[in-house]
Order: structure tokens, then sequence, then C-alpha cells
């Protein structure tokens, strides 16, 4: 993205608990309003235009079909009609009433009833599809504990009203789902939205196999016979024609037309959408074509090798791309050009693409791949050389940049501008200045990665101009773009289909009309089910089966080594005093576990549970009224420091870690070396046993029956929810300041039933006792099998995986090896199983 | 002033010295027990916080919330095994440091082999190495049995060279060294790329590998080396020496206004951060406040300043987290 677009683009949410209000949609009479009518809509981002007075007015039951090339404004055009982009220029009106877009957000988009599905899925893959269901509307079903039945009768019916038959089972996590059925889930769930006017589909079918598609196109037929309104966007133009009322064409940011569907067909939409517009872009490129013609004859030395799985069609020879060539990538979005881009930039010497030169990246995505936001431009530029050199080397000199002074005059990269901080400067001039990185590296190829996105028309000329000097300098040029338009600069052009080079285009063969063709050609109407991807879901699940109970397992062994050492051990009075010293580690890893839900880490979980500890066996001893108002209070402590992570974005690590010097000081203060008694009570709920079972195995089977009911409860789901994917979340109008608060006040509670348990089992109080909770809790998750990032954790899991912890204390003094070895065992388990969950490929660093 | 603010935004050192002479300001005016002995007790502890502090910069400076957690554990450890070896005699000194780099760079290089190929977080992989030293901690203790401290880092840790505990001058040789690594180096570079950006540094071409590698290497280098200096300066090793160490670099780090995110970094900083976190302990001690109430304040001034340095790290960063198709327009 451009980092020059206005940050009133994306307005925080300002959400509080609840979803947007429902209104009732009244029926469309025949003198109903248009349903959305958007008008004269004209989006800049800088200096490029997305949108120039674009209008769509949509009356009930209206299917629109839009269609355009890559990069032509469609989704900068439903973005703004969805609330997530304020335009420049223009109105809307739904149902006839004016939106002030200055207030018009998604959320009040999806109050009014417009709704969006698009190809980045906002569902939370760590969750079931009746959880995902119940994060649409929490307020449909009433309190009770049945709210789940509930919400999985409603998902079910949702999704086969859209598709009869899906056979979607919807207690399924949806990570664990196909694409498609995936797809499906996401496409019911907006359209079982009881306020809907208009459904927004972008690309719907990409993953759906023809019966489902059918399935789709039938539900609405149904639904815009009722008066909902449809924008149907799609690559597959045959299905377009097919499936709307009318259709819209969008080329470089207008609409170039508009009408019946029955009036055009498929081969006069790609002549739409590649036509005439444009042509001022067109002279210079063509201008172009007729030099790189020249230059291309005269290619010397070869640079890059493509062949084996990546080139579609039989008995092919590898592709060999020449110094002094500009090679496009083209296709449509995301057929594997990108991912072709980074195979290059590996610099491999062998296999199916080779690249023997040195290599040089410029990324069209700036923030993310790009920039350096804490440098100044110049700092930016000199990176490409010194990173490449020995630790102690000096710093690029200022003077060293003239090397480049040439370059940068050609980029009009203003000398003056370099020490400035390089989020100074436009989106252009941070192009600029990444070009000129690679430049300054000296590389033999240079990758471009869709380089000119959102910068102006001028700039785009300038980088056109350098592009060709450097390719007659003798560089490989390769250039990926999502404008097709651009590969007019291009010697050769390689169209990309479904991750593999489909056909090849040279010299005047290179037209925009042919890029489009030749790409849409491609596109085989009937998309295959992934049954490739159906293969892999199951030995994913087989995977996360074992991982499932492997804490379970490993408890189960220790107790049988135990057991048969001294079968003693595994009577009733021997299991209580083996597993009651494990209470409390089971209730920090609980606590542990719904952080860790949140993407986070507690370091102060330990701590915690001993400041509990010494106040339970001290101030709640002498005066149970203010002791136990002096427990709350710590929860409220606890829960505060959520909303110091949310409402500050400090990183909990450290927050946490500091605070657990805040505890143990507290604790310290209260009491100075350990001492204290256990509430009569306390020890009371300790000291029995139900049926022969000890309280000890009662109180970690309730532990862990609290942890997982909190966990699957409306306020789990959530907290879940916001682990995986909390901009969706916030865009539902989930408030992730209330949640992040609620989940540390969670997380106290099960600290403070951790501390109290700490007090019945020693009868007594000791600030350090707990010490080492904290690290073993983290391990607990880790092992129990919570994923660190994304929000997928395990209850029942993580009492096991405290329990092996607890136990292999006792284990190693049955099998006569010191205690000391204790943590070292704790610490190789931790990463056995880290290393193990690598090696079948789960990493837990999302990057 | 506001030159001063726009220069201190470059220099976020400044703003923990000037927390230093502040509360040195109070403290000569005030107490009238913060003598010249104390003076040099505060730069000494300084000296050994600083040095390790020094290495958990490094490795906050990879970014994406880095920390390294085995530091206590390696001080301890390094420590014993110092001790061990060398029992008291000068000749064993350059086995016995020679023995703790080992130590260090060891698990240095297993943190960072954890880290990049197993792609387990930071501080679960230091963690995990940390509870490993914990356990050559504890057997280490079982045969530790010498309390003799040699000559050579005798003088090291506590003589003084006019007046100046030789220690800090150390210490301040490292923060030279670290800074003019930071600044004027290629590594320093390196690394502040890969802590603001990681993928963007790669694909600059910057070895993100190495670059991580030596980060982590260098800290617990610094901490196993500060180990064996510290049993020097007390004269013995004991468990949970290095306990101190783990909240402290962090805080001596961030309080010197390295960016706890990343990508900026300065030695200097880190020192008078270390100077500023010992003094209010000081201050502490001299106030007579409890061990209790000493730790509560060291907990709240750490996130206290991570609070406040939230709006500088706004100021220079954008936060906003969109998708990257935004201004394609397609």
């Amino acid at each position: 993205m451009s980092l020059s677009e206005s940050p009133r683009d994306h307005r925080p949410e300002t959400a509080t608990g609840e979803t947007g209000a429902a209104h009732a949609v009244p029926p469309p009479g025949p003198s109903a309003p248009n349903v959305v009518a958007l008008e004269g809509v004209t989006k800049a981002y800088g200096p490029t235009t997305a949108n120039r007075d674009v209008g769509i007015v949509l009356a009930a039951g209206d299917v629109l079909g839009l269609v355009g090339a890559n990069g032509a404004g469609k989704s900068t055009l439903m973005r703004i009609l969805c609330g997530v982009t304020v335009p420049d220029r223009g109105s809307l009106a739904i149902a006839g009433e004016p939106v002030d877009f200055q207030r018009f957000s998604p959320r009040h988009a999806r109050a009014q009833g417009i709704r969006i599905v698009h190809q980045e899925l906002s569902l939370c893959t760590n969750l079931s599809v009746t959880e995902n269901f119940f994060l649409e509307d929490a307020r449909i079903a009433g309190g009770g504990p049945l709210w789940h039945a509930h919400y999985g009768r409603r998902a079910r019916r949702s999704i086969d009203r859209v598709f009869p038959d899906a056979g979607i089972d919807v207690h399924a996590r949806v990570g664990d789902l196909p694409i498609g059925q995936r797809q499906m889930v996401e496409i019911a769930r907006a359209a079982s939205d009881p306020a809907l006017r208009l459904l927004i589909l972008d690309e719907p079918t990409s993953s759906l196999d023809s019966e489902r598609s059918m399935q789709l196109r039938r539900y609405m037929e149904a639904r815009s016979g009722d008066g909902v309104s449809f924008v149907f966007i799609s690559h597959k133009l045959g299905e377009v024609v097919d499936i709307a009322s009318r259709i819209a064409v969008m080329r470089n940011g207008e609409k170039v037309w508009e009408g019946d569907s029955a009036e055009t067909s498929v081969s006069q939409l790609v002549d739409w959408m590649g036509g005439d517009a444009g042509r001022e872009l067109e002279s210079h490129h063509a201008d172009a074509g007729a030099r790189g013609r020249e230059r291309a004859a005269a290619a010397r030395e070869p640079l890059v090798r493509i062949g084996g799985d990546h080139l579609r069609g039989a008995g092919e020879q590898a592709l060999v791309l020449h110094a002094g060539e500009i090679v496009g990538f083209a296709g449509l979005e995301g057929s594997g050009q990108r991912e072709m881009l980074h195979e290059v930039f590996r610099q491999a010497r062998r296999g199916n693409v080779q690249c023997l030169g040195s290599v040089g990246f410029v990324s069209g995505d700036r923030r993310r791949e790009g920039v350096f936001p804490l440098w100044s431009v110049e700092e930016n530029i000199a990176v490409g050389q010194t990173g490449k050199r020995g630790p102690l080397a000096p710093l690029a000199g200022r003077g060293e940049l003239g090397r480049i002074d040439r370059w940068l005059e050609k980029l009009r990269l203003d000398r003056e501008r370099l020490p400035s901080p390089i989020l100074e400067l436009s989106g252009g001039n941070q192009q600029k200045a990444l070009v000129a990185r690679a430049l300054f590296a000296d590389a033999d190829v240079i990758l471009l990665d869709d380089p000119t996105r959102g910068v102006d028309v001028s700039v785009k000329r300038d980088f056109y101009d350098v592009v060709r000097e450097l390719a007659e300098a003798g560089k490989l040029i390769i250039w990926y773009s999502s404008e097709d338009i651009e590969f007019l600069e291009c010697d050769r052009v390689l169209v990309f289909s479904e991750a593999a080079i489909a056909c090849e285009l040279r010299g005047e063969d290179i037209s925009e009309e042919a890029i489009v063709s030749s790409a849409f050609s491609e596109i085989v109407e009937e998309a295959t089910p992934a049954a490739a991807g159906a293969g892999r879901a199951r030995q994913g699940q087989w995977r996360q089966w074992l991982f499932r109970v492997a804490p379970f397992l490993s408890t189960m062994v220790i107790f049988a080594i135990i057991g048969s050492m001294n079968p003693m051990a595994v009577s009733a009075f021997g299991l209580d005093l083996l597993l009651g010293p494990a209470v409390p580690l089971v209730l920090v890893a609980a606590a542990q576990m719904f952080v860790v839900g949140g993407s986070h880490i507690d370091l102060g979980v330990g701590a915690f549970a001993g400041l509990v500890n010494v106040v339970s066996a001290t101030v709640l001893v002498a005066h149970p009224g203010p002791g136990a108002l002096a427990l709350l209070a710590l929860v409220a402590g606890y829960g505060s420091l959520g909303a110091l992570i949310e409402g500050r974005k400090l990183p909990a690590i450290v927050v946490t870690l500091g605070a657990s010097f805040i505890w143990l000081g507290i604790g310290y203060t209260l009491q100075e070396s350990p001492g204290g008694s256990s509430p009569a009570w306390l020890s009371a709920l300790f000291s029995w046993s139900l049926a022969g079972v000890p309280a000890s195995v009662v109180m970690i089977a309730g532990a862990g029956a609290l942890a997982w009911a909190v966990n699957r409860s409306r306020l789990g789901v959530v907290l879940r929810g916001f682990g995986n994917n909390a901009q969706a979340l916030s865009h539902m109008g989930w408030s992730a300041f209330t949640y992040t608060v609620a989940r540390y006040v969670v997380a106290g509670v099960f600290g403070l039933f951790a501390g109290l348990s700490l007090t019945a089992v020693n009868t007594a109080s000791d600030i350090n006792a707990s010490g080492s909770f904290t690290l073993l809790s983290v391990a607990a998750v880790v092992i129990g099998g919570c994923r660190l990032v994304g929000g997928s954790v395990t209850p029942v899991g993580v009492v096991f995986g405290a329990l092996t912890l607890s136990l292999i204390g006792a284990l190693l003094g049955f099998i006569g090896i010191s205690t000391d070895y204790n943590a070292s065992v704790q610490g190789a388990l931790l990463i056995g199983i880290l290393a193990l969950r690598t090696l079948v490929g789960q990493k837990e660093t999302a990057e | 002033m506001s030159v001063f603010f726009s220069w201190a935004a470059g220099n976020r050192w400044i703003w923990s010295a000037i927390g230093v002479v502040v509360l040195w300001g109070i403290l000569s005016v005030f107490a009238e027990s913060f003598s010249l002995q104390s003076l040099s007790g505060v730069l000494t502890s300084t000296a050994f916080l600083t040095m390790v502090a020094i290495g958990q910069m490094f490795v906050v400076s990879t970014g994406r919330g880095n920390i390294d957690l085995s530091i206590p554990s390696v001080v301890t450890f390094s420590a014993f095994v110092g001790m061990s070896i060398i029992q008291g005699s000068v000749a064993m000194v350059p086995a016995g440091l020679l023995a703790v780099v080992v130590i260090g760079a060891v698990v240095g290089s297993v943190n960072a082999f954890l880290v990049l190929r197993l792609g387990i977080p930071a501080i679960i992989a230091t963690l995990a190495t940390g509870y490993i030293m914990a356990t050559a901690v504890l057997l280490a203790n079982q045969h530790f049995s010498t309390f003799a401290v040699d000559p050579v880092l005798k003088t090291l840790t506590t003589g003084k060279l006019l007046g100046f505990p030789v220690i800090t001058l150390v210490s301040l040789v490292i923060v030279a060294f670290a800074a003019w690594v930071l600044r004027t180096r290629a590594y320093g570079r390196s690394l502040m790329a890969v802590g603001q950006n990681l993928r963007a540094a790669g694909l600059a071409g910057v070895r993100t590998d190495r670059t991580i590698f030596l980060a982590f290497f260098t800290s617990s280098v610094l901490a196993a080396v500060t180990g064996v200096l510290l049993s020097a300066y007390v004269g013995g090793a004991f468990l949970e020496m290095g306990k101190p160490y783990l909240l402290q670099s962090v805080g001596a780090v961030v309080v010197g206004g390295t960016l706890i995110y990343g990508g900026s970094s300065t030695a200097l900083g880190t020192f008078f951060g270390a100077l500023l976190l010992v003094l209010i302990v000081t201050t502490m001690q001299i106030a007579g406040l409890p061990a209790g109430m000493q730790d509560i304040v060291q907990g709240a001034v750490i996130i206290g300043v991570l609070a406040l340095a939230g709006d500088l790290k706004a100021a220079g960063r954008p936060r906003r987290r969109t998708t990257g198709k935004e201004a394609a327009g397609g």
C-alpha cells in the first residue's frame, strides 16, 4: 500500500461490544428507493486516481456484474461502498437516505445491510463454523447454556439455504475445512444477515466447483426475487454474463460501459476491459516496444533459467532470460508471479529456477517489504550495499552514494531530500528510493514486484525510462505488475496461470488485449475442487490429533513408569500425594492459556499466584472481609494490565514482567519470610475424597472443566477470535479494548484460584514458592498443544501438559535421578516438542 | 525548545541522562549518607548491569518483541564455572575466562539455532535454554568449594584508577565499542534493518540470519563474562545471583531509549538507563525502603517508561495495519 494515502481512509473502530442494530428491511414496494446509489465517486491515492467519477445505482433485486482487468479500480469502489475507504468526492445514498462518508464505517455499512465477501476471508480459522456464526451476530440466542446448539442449527440452516446438501460439519474448525468449504461458510454467513440488502461477492467462485457455483447462482436468483441486491465480481466472464442482470466494465479507474448483460458477450467484455483507454501511456509504450525489440536481438549472457514444473505444456525447453532484457510476469493476480520472483531471488545455482547473477528486489508493497520507517532516505538507499558487507565493515559514506548520482538524476530524486526521513516522502518518491537501493547494490538482475503501485503517472514515466536505460546498461529486469498496460514496456511477457507459465508473448505480439485474453482464456470455467487439498487436510488432521493426545500420552507414560516402580503411588493416597502439588500449576497454566489465546505471553502470572498465596495465608486468615476485598482488587489490577497493554499498545511480555516485580514486592512487603496459615475452609476444601477419588484429582478435573467451559463459552469464543483475526472482529463491532481487559481478568481469576490452592496445599505462604510457575506455565501451554500465535488453545491438553511437567520431578525421584535435573528435563521437553512441530511443518512464527 | 525536542527525538539517551542528573542532584543535596564511597558502589553496580544490558539490547534490537530470558542462568552458571576453574590462582585466569566465553558462545548459538532454524519464538527458546542451564547451575553448586578470588580479577572488579572503579572503565569501553558498531559499522546497520522490517531487510540483501545470530551470541557471551566478573567482585558464586539481571537488563534497555520493538538502539542510553536504575535502587536503600517496596518501584518505573515511550514510537512509525492491496485500486 501507499504510505501517502490520507489517514482518514481507515477510521479506527470505536466499537462497543454490540454489533450494529439490525433494521428490519421494508419489503420492496413498487416505489421503493434504490438500495444504493453511489454517484460521482472519485478517489485518488496521492496522485494516482483509483476511481474517477464512477457511479453505481442498484435497485432492489438487481444483480450487477462488475468486471475489469487488474488495477481497474473495482476493489476501491467496493471498499468505498462498504465504508472502508472514504472517497475524495462523490455521494452515497442507501435506501434513499444520503450517507455522510465521514461517519460511514464498515460497522455502519453492516447495520444498513451491506455485506461483502472478500477473497481474503474474514472467518476466524481457529474457531468452529458454529462459533463463527456466533461472532456474526451474538444477540440472537437468548441466555442459557444451549446457545451452542442454537448457533449450530442456525449455521446449518444458513449454509443449507445457499448450498443445499453442503455436508459441512458445523462443529469442525474452519481452519480444518478445505478452502472451498471455507468460502461457502463465508458466503452463507454474510447471506444469513437478516438485515441484508446488498451482498457484494468478490471472486466468490474462485474456489467453488461447478455444482456449488450453480447453487450459489440459484440462491442469488431466489434472493434477488425477494429484493436483495448483489454485486458479483469475477474473472470468469462467462459466469458473470450468465448470472448478472446488468454488467459494469471498469478500466483505469473509470466505468467504460454499463448495460444489460443480454446485450454483451465475453469477447466484447474483454475488448472493453483492455480497450482503448490510457492512450497516453500507450503511445509511450509503443515507442518502448520498438526500442526493446532492437535490444532483444542483442541480448547477451543468460542470467535466469526457468524449467520443470513451472512451464505448462509438455516437452518445452527451459526458458532462458538474458542480460539486457525486460521480462514481464503477467497473469491474473495470485497466479504464481510473485512466488516466481521470490524463487529467482533465492539465487539458486541449480534446480528448476536458476539465477546466475546478483539480485536486487524492488517491491511495490513499500510498507511491508520496502521501507525502513525509522531511517532517512539516504540510509534506506545505502542499506542495499552495507547489508551485504562483513559485520565490521564501515558504512557506505555519503561520497559513495555519488556512484549512483546519474541514476538519482534520472529518477528525479532530489539530492536535497536524501537526509529527510523516508516517511516524509510521497509514495512515489519512496519507490524511487527503493529503486535507487537496488541500483546502489549494483545487482545484475533487478526484480520488480508491482513497483508502480500507487504512484502517479509522471513518476511512472520516469520509472519506465530508468528501467529501459537499465536494460540498455546490461541488467536483466524481471517485472511483475498488477496493471497489464505496463507489460507493453517489456521485451517478453510470460503469462502465468495456476502457478505455471502458460504462454510467452514476444515483441509485437505484446498488447494489452493479448495479455488479457491469454490470461482469461486460461481460466477454466469449471474450477476443479482441490482434491490434493483434501488429502493434505486429512494429513494435517492426523498430525493435529497426534499433538492433541501427546500431553495425555506423556502423562500416562509417566504414571505407568511410576506405578510399575511403586504400586503404592497409584493408590488413592499415593495419587493425592503425587497430584496435590500439581493443582496450583494446572491453574496457573490455565491462566497462561487464556493469555496465549490472545497471542500474548504472561511473565508475571506465577508471581501473581504467589502474591495471592501470601494474601490468603495472612490477611484473609486474620480479616476475612478485607482479605477477600484485597483479592478482588488484585484481580482488578490484573485486568488493568490488559487495559495498559491494549490501550497503549505495549508488549505484553515486558508489561507482565514488570508487573511480576510489583506482585513480588507487595508479597515481600506483606510477609518477609515464609509463614502464615491456611484458612480452615480452604484446607477443608482440599482434604476430602469422593468415593475414593482424592480431592486433588477432583480439583484438577474441576480446574480443567472450568477452563474448558470458559474457553467454550461466548466470552471464550470472542477471546479466541481476537487471538486469530482481531481486525475482522473489530469490523464486526467487538471491542478489542474490552476483550483484552476481559482476557486478563479471566487470567487473573485463574491466577487467584492457583494462589488459593497453593495456600491450601502448602498450608502456609511463601512469595517465592511460585517462582518457577510462570515459566512452567508457558511450557505447559506449549506442551499442551496450544499455538503461541493465532488463538488456538486446548484446555484439556494444557491440564495434561501441566501434569506432565509437575510429575517429572516425582518420576526422576523414582528412577533415582537427582531432582536437580528437573528443570533441564522440562526445558528439553519444551524444545523437543517445538522442534517436532517445526519438523512436521507447523512453524510457530507467522513469518 | 523545539530544537531540543527534535534533537532529542534522534538522541533518546538524553532522557535517561537527564534522569540520572536530576536524581543525582537530589541525592547529593538531601542524602548526607550519599558519599563518595556509595558513589563508587553505584558505578560498580552500574558496570555489571551495563554489560549484561548491552547484550540484551542487541537481542531486543532484532525486533518482534525478542528478549533474551536465558541471561540470568548464564550469569549464574558462568560465575560457578569461572570460580571453580580459577580457584584463586592467577595462572588459571585465562583458562577460566576462556571457559566462560565458550559457555556464552554455546548458549548464544543454541538460542540462535532454535530461533532461526526451528522457528521457535525468542522468548520461548531462551526460556528453554534457561531451564537447561538452571540444572547446570544446581549441579555446579553441588561441587562448588572455593571462595578464593585471584588478584587479577579482584583488581579488575574492585580496583580503582584515579578514584574511578576499573570495572566501570571496562564497561564504558564495551559501551563505546557497541556504540561504534551500531553507529558506524555495517553490522549495526543490518541489525537496525532487521529490527525495523525483517522482510524488507532480507529483500534488501541484508544477511538476516547472520545478523540475528550475532545478536544472541553477543548477549550470551556478555552475560557469561559478566558472571565471572561478578563472582570475583562478590567473592563467590551462589544460586540465583543472576536473577536480578532479567528485569533490570530489559529495564535498562527500555529506560535508555532503545525501542522495545526493535530497529533503533542506543548503547549510551543503555548505560544511562542502567545507571538510572541503580540510582533508583540506591535512593530507595538510602531512604530505607524495604526490599519489597524497591521491587514495586522498579516494576512500576519500567511499565511507566514503556507507557510514556509509546508516544515516541507512534510518532516514528506508522502502526496502522492495512492490507497490502490498499493502494492498488485493483
